[in-house]
C-alpha cells in the first residue's frame, strides 16, 4: 500500500505554496480546489450585497479625485495651456510625464496575459484579468494628456489623414503622429482583450444572478455565451491570435512612445537605447502596480486561494530582472555620455545627477535600481509590508525617471542664455491627483461588479480538469 | 368564471422539442461520452463545459477554424493599405519635404504600418470569433433548463438536437445514459 506523501513545508505554513520541488510541483491553487469553489470565490464579491467598508471610503475619495480631473480639464479647455508650468525651453512637463508614466503602466496587462500565455506560465490565470484592467484604465489615465496638450482638443480630429479643404495631409515621419496611432491602438487593444477574455466569466455571473437586472445586464454584456465546445474552439484560437499579436505590441507601444523622444537632437534624447529602454521601463511600473493592488485585493475580496503566495513570489521575481536591466540602462547611459566624448551629451547627465533637479536622478536611480534588490530575498516577495513599500517606492521612482528623462534633458538648453527652471502648478498637480481619480473610480468599479479573476481559465489548470484521448479516436477527424 | 379558453384558430401548441441534455460528472467522462456519439454517427450535438476542455475538438471531430486565415488576410490588407496611404499623401499627392528626408521611406512607415496591421487584426478576431460562434444570441432553447445553468459554472453537459437525422428519443436516451450520464432530460424550445 502506497500513500501520496505531501511536502512537509506545505502543511506547516498553511499558504505557502512557493516551495520549488520540481518532482511535487505545489498547486497554484490552495485550498479546497474544485470548480464549484472557484466559481463561489470569484462571484462573491460581485454578488456580494454591500462591498467591504473600506470599499465605499476609497469609492469616495477616487470621486473626489475625479472630480478634480473634470474641473482642472475644463478650466485647462476653457483657459488655454498657459494654465500650466510649461515654458520655454521646459515645452514639455507634467502633461508628457505623466502620460508615458499612464502608459508604462499600462504595459503589465498586457505583458501578463499575452507574453506568460504564449511562454504557457499557468500561474498567470489568477492574475490576468486584473492586470489587463490596470492597462485598460491607466491607458484610458494616458489618454487625456496627448488629447489636452494639444491646446485646442475640438481640433483633435486634424490628425487624421482626411481630404480637407487645405489639400495637405499629415506628415507621416513625425513621431508624434506614431505615437497617436501605437496608443490608440493599444487602447481599442487592451479593451477589447480584457472584455474578449471576460465573456465565459460575465455568462457565469449571468448564469448565477438572482435579481432580474442583474441577470439582464450580465446577459446583455456575456452575449449568450453558453460554452459550447464548439464555440470555445474558435475562442480559444481567437485568444491565441490575439496573445500573439499583443506580444509584439507591448513592445512596440513604449518603443514608439520612446521615438518621440530619440528622434529629437537633444542631448539625453538622442539614443539608440531608448526603444528597450522605455518598454523595461514600462512593464517594470506595470509589475509593480499590479502587486501594489494585488497586495490590497487579495487581502480584501478574500483571493488568497487565488491569487496565492506563488503569484506575489512569481512577481516578485519578475520585478527584480525588469529592475536590473533598468539599473544596467541606467548605468549604460552614463558610460555611453562619458565614451561619446561630446560635451554636451556629457553636461546632460552630469547635470541629471549634480544639476538643480539631483534629488529626481537620485531618486529614480535607489527607487527603481537599488531599492528592488531586495527582492532577491524570499521573504521580501511573499511578505506584504515588504513588497508593498518596494512597489510604491518603484511607481514613484519610475514617475522620477520620466521627470529626469524629459524636465533635465530641456531645462538646460544649448544657450545657456534660455536655461529656466520648470515647476508645476496647482492645475498641473491637480490633473495627475485626478488621474489617479479616474484609474481609481474606474477600478474600484471593476472590482465590485465584474469577476477579478478569470474563472474558466483558473478551472482549466485545475488538476482534475486533465484529460486524456480515448484510445480509439486517435485518428478521427 | 373566467377560464381562458384558447380559440379554435390559434391552436395551443406543445413547445416544439429542441434535443436531450446530458450531464456528466468530469471533463474525461465527457470526454468518453463525446466519444461514443461520434461513433455512433451523430451530427449536431455539442458539449457544453465551464472551461475549454483540450482534446475534446479532435474527439467531437471539429474541424479546424479559419479564423486565422480571415485575421492575416485583414491584417495583410491592413498592412498594405496603410503603407498605400502614407505614399499616397507624402509621397503622391502633396510631396513636401521634411528635414531633407526622401518623400517616401519603408523603415519610418512601419511605425503606422504595425499598430495598423495589429488594429485591423484584432478587431476582426474580436468580431470575427463571435460572428463564426453565430454570438451573440440571447434566447436559446437550453437556456430554459434549469440544470444547464451550470454550464458555466461546474457542469459538463451534452445536448443532442431533436433534429438530428439519427435523433431517436427514446435509443438516443440510452445512448447517453450508457455512456455515463448523471442524468438525461429533454429540452423544449
Amino acid at each position: 500500500m502506497t500513500t501520496i506523501e505531501i511536502p512537509q513545508t506545505r502543511l506547516e505554513t498553511g499558504y505557502d505554496n512557493t516551495a520549488e520541488d520540481c518532482i511535487n510541483r505545489e498547486p497554484l491553487i490552495t485550498g479546497e480546489a474544485t470548480y464549484h469553489a472557484v466559481t463561489k470565490i470569484v462571484c462573491a464579491t460581485p454578488e456580494a450585497r454591500r462591498a467591504p467598508k473600506i470599499w465605499y471610503v476609497c469609492f469616495t475619495i477616487s470621486l473626489m479625485l475625479l472630480c478634480v480631473l473634470f474641473l482642472t480639464i475644463a478650466y485647462q479647455v476653457f483657459t488655454g495651456v498657459g494654465v500650466w508650468g510649461n515654458n520655454s525651453p521646459n515645452a514639455w512637463g507634467f502633461d508628457i510625464i505623466n502620460f508615458v508614466f499612464w502608459v508604462g503602466i499600462a504595459h503589465a496587462g498586457t505583458m501578463i496575459s499575452a507574453i506568460l500565455l504564449m511562454f504557457r506560465q499557468r500561474w498567470r490565470t489568477g492574475i490576468n484579468r486584473f492586470a489587463e484592467a490596470t492597462t485598460v484604465f491607466s491607458v484610458l489615465c494616458a489618454g487625456i494628456y496627448p488629447a489636452i496638450h494639444v491646446g485646442r482638443p475640438w481640433f483633435a480630429y486634424w490628425l487624421l489623414p482626411y481630404p480637407n479643404i487645405m489639400g495637405d495631409w499629415p506628415n507621416f515621419y513625425s513621431p508624434l503622429l506614431w505615437d497617436a496611432l501605437a496608443v490608440g491602438t493599444y487602447s481599442t487593444f487592451s479593451f477589447l482583450f480584457w472584455y474578449f477574455g471576460m465573456v465565459p466569466d460575465l455568462a457565469t455571473l449571468r448564469d448565477r444572478a438572482k435579481t432580474r437586472t442583474r441577470h439582464t445586464l450580465y446577459g446583455i454584456f456575456s452575449l449568450g455565451w453558453r460554452g459550447s465546445a464548439r464555440h470555445w474552439k474558435i475562442y480559444d484560437r481567437g485568444m491565441i491570435i490575439m496573445g500573439g499579436l499583443a506580444c509584439a505590441l507591448v513592445m512596440a507601444v513604449s518603443s514608439t512612445v520612446s521615438t518621440d523622444f530619440a528622434v529629437s537632437q537633444l542631448p539625453g534624447w538622442h539614443e539608440t537605447i531608448f526603444p528597450p529602454y522605455f518598454t523595461v521601463g514600462a512593464i517594470f511600473s506595470g509589475f509593480a502596480t499590479v502587486i501594489a493592488l494585488a497586495i490590497p485585493a487579495r487581502h480584501l475580496f478574500g483571493l488568497k486561494d487565488l491569487i496565492t503566495e506563488r503569484h506575489m513570489d512569481n512577481l516578485g521575481k519578475l520585478m527584480l530582472v525588469l529592475s536590473s536591466i533598468v539599473l544596467y540602462i541606467y548605468l549604460i547611459e552614463f558610460f555611453m555620455a562619458y565614451y561619446s566624448g561630446n560635451i554636451y551629451e556629457r553636461f546632460a547627465y552630469y547635470n541629471r545627477e549634480f544639476g538643480p533637479y539631483w534629488w529626481m536622478g537620485w531618486a529614480m536611480m535607489f527607487c527603481n535600481g537599488v531599492v528592488p534588490q531586495a527582492l532577491w530575498f524570499k521573504k521580501a516577495r511573499i511578505t506584504w509590508w515588504l513588497s508593498l513599500p518596494i512597489a510604491l517606492l518603484a511607481l514613484f521612482g519610475m514617475w522620477t525617471e520620466r521627470f529626469s528623462i524629459i524636465v533635465t534633458s530641456i531645462h538646460r538648453d544649448f544657450l545657456p542664455s534660455s536655461w529656466h527652471m520648470y515647476s508645476p502648478t496647482i492645475i498641473d498637480i491637480g490633473m495627475f491627483a485626478g488621474s489617479f481619480g479616474l484609474f481609481f473610480t474606474l477600478f474600484l468599479l471593476f472590482c465590485r461588479f465584474l469577476p477579478m479573476v478569470a474563472m474558466s481559465e483558473v478551472k482549466s489548470i485545475l488538476p482534475q480538469s486533465h484529460t486524456h484521448l480515448p484510445e480509439d479516436c486517435k485518428d478521427a477527424q | 368564471m373566467s377560464t381562458y379558453i384558447p380559440s379554435m384558430d390559434a391552436p395551443v401548441e406543445e413547445p416544439a422539442l429542441y434535443g436531450l441534455l446530458a450531464e456528466f460528472h468530469d471533463p474525461q467522462s465527457l470526454m468518453n461520452a463525446a466519444n461514443v456519439l461520434r461513433k455512433a454517427g451523430y451530427y449536431r450535438w455539442d458539449c457544453y463545459t465551464p472551461f475549454p476542455v483540450h482534446g475534446l475538438d479532435k474527439v467531437m471531430g471539429q474541424r479546424p477554424s479559419i479564423l486565422p486565415v480571415v485575421v492575416f488576410t485583414v491584417a495583410a490588407l491592413g498592412c498594405i493599405g496603410m503603407l498605400a496611404l502614407a505614399w499616397y499623401c507624402n509621397a503622391f499627392d502633396y510631396p513636401i519635404v521634411v528635414s531633407g528626408k526622401p518623400y517616401w521611406g519603408l523603415g519610418p512607415h512601419m511605425f503606422l504600418a504595425f499598430p495598423v496591421t495589429v488594429l485591423a487584426s484584432v478587431t476582426t478576431t474580436f468580431y470575427a470569433t463571435f460572428i463564426f460562434c453565430k454570438l451573440p444570441i440571447f434566447r436559446h432553447p437550453l437556456f430554459t433548463s434549469e440544470r444547464f445553468r451550470r454550464a458555466t459554472d461546474d457542469g459538463f453537459f451534452i445536448a443532442v438536437e431533436a433534429r438530428d437525422a439519427k435523433f431517436d428519443l427514446k435509443v438516443t436516451s440510452e445512448l447517453l445514459n450508457s455512456a455515463g450520464a448523471l442524468a438525461v432530460e429533454e429540452v423544449r424550445d
